[in-house]
């Protein structure tokens, strides 16, 4: 049984291990790009109900595993983006996958997967809003 | 060569991918690469570390719970199912490609979309092996209040999918 556990571990650890580095690679190069003054001026001229939905479209479309974010979010941190614009992003990059889009039209008809985007659309909002209304309290 | 990418496993082909949009990346914003390193070598140490232990915690989930438990659990389409779905969704493990089998598995023994959509909602937004991650960059606090959140968000996206559905109802799909 140990023997079992441990081929099932390694097989799974270093399949994990490169997709999960091929993504931080992407992650810290594209969050090289981030900068103090962009997000000051998106925190400035962006309205927190619309930064909310930009992040959650943009966790919609972005490629790659669950664990890539996170050092973008980091960053994101560090910078003081509201609490729940990152949940948004985190909530909206899992929820909807544009290839899992296909595989669900595929399975259930295409009215399925719109719907279930409309959906996720909705409580992503409604859980970065509370997030944030919460945030002050809890962090 | 066509070939052979063909026979790569969706997850590798993804990494592939992924390499060569930061390889783009940081040839046309001229990011260097040994600096980009050296500045997060502790975020990406952590991250391999953590990656480590989000795979030891869903092997021993994939050993410790049985395969049929959603399957077990879900049989009866009631409303109430919505949380319990949700609840299920969470503990499970996995990349969402692997419990596509488990979603069809469900429609074909007559789960209804709502629950199934509650359960998806569930297993995507949070799970076992984030733990680590999340508690790890952000705090214990920040992931309870996110299982907390997960909690809210699966059975309330059951509920707004029963009522688009009134007006949009799903076309009859047979399920071989």
């Amino acid at each position: 049984m140990i023997k079992k556990i441990l081929i099932y571990f390694n097989h799974k650890l270093w399949r994990t291990l490169f997709l999960v580095g091929a993504g931080v690679l992407f992650a810290v190069t594209l969050s090289s790009l981030i900068n103090i003054e962009s997000v000051n001026l998106l925190k400035q001229k962006v309205a927190l109900p619309l930064q909310i939905i930009y992040a959650e479209l943009i966790g919609f479309i972005s490629p790659g595993p669950r664990y890539i974010l996170y050092p973008i979010l980091i960053k994101l941190q560090e910078f003081g983006i509201n609490i729940g614009v990152i949940i948004a992003l985190i909530s909206g990059h899992v929820l909807i996958e544009p290839s899992t889009v296909f595989v669900e039209a595929g399975f259930f008809g295409y009215r399925f997967p719109i719907k279930r985007f409309v959906v996720s659309l909705i409580v992503t909002f409604l859980a970065g809003m509370l997030s944030s209304v919460l945030g002050n309290y809890i962090w | 060569m066509v070939k052979f990418i063909k026979k790569l496993g969706p997850d590798i082909k993804i990494a592939i991918l992924l390499i060569l949009l930061s390889i783009i990346l940081m040839l046309t914003f001229q990011v260097n690469f040994y600096n980009l390193m050296s500045s997060n070598k502790e975020v990406i140490i952590k991250i391999i570390y953590l990656t480590g232990v989000a795979i030891a915690i869903s092997t021993a989930i994939h050993f410790l719970i049985p395969e049929d438990l959603a399957r077990k659990h879900l049989k009866n389409n009631k409303l109430i199912y919505l949380f319990y779905a949700t609840l299920l969704g969470v503990l499970t493990p996995g990349p969402v490609y692997a419990i596509y089998p488990i979603v069809l598995e469900l429609r074909r023994k007559g789960v209804g979309n709502a629950i199934l959509v509650a359960y998806l909602t569930g297993q995507t937004i949070i799970g076992p092996a984030r733990a680590p991650f999340e508690i790890g960059f952000f705090g214990l606090k920040f992931y309870l209040f996110r299982i907390l959140l997960a909690l809210i968000m699966g059975p309330m996206a059951g509920i707004l999918f029963i009522a688009f559905s009134k007006f949009w109802p799903d076309k009859k799909i047979i399920v071989a």
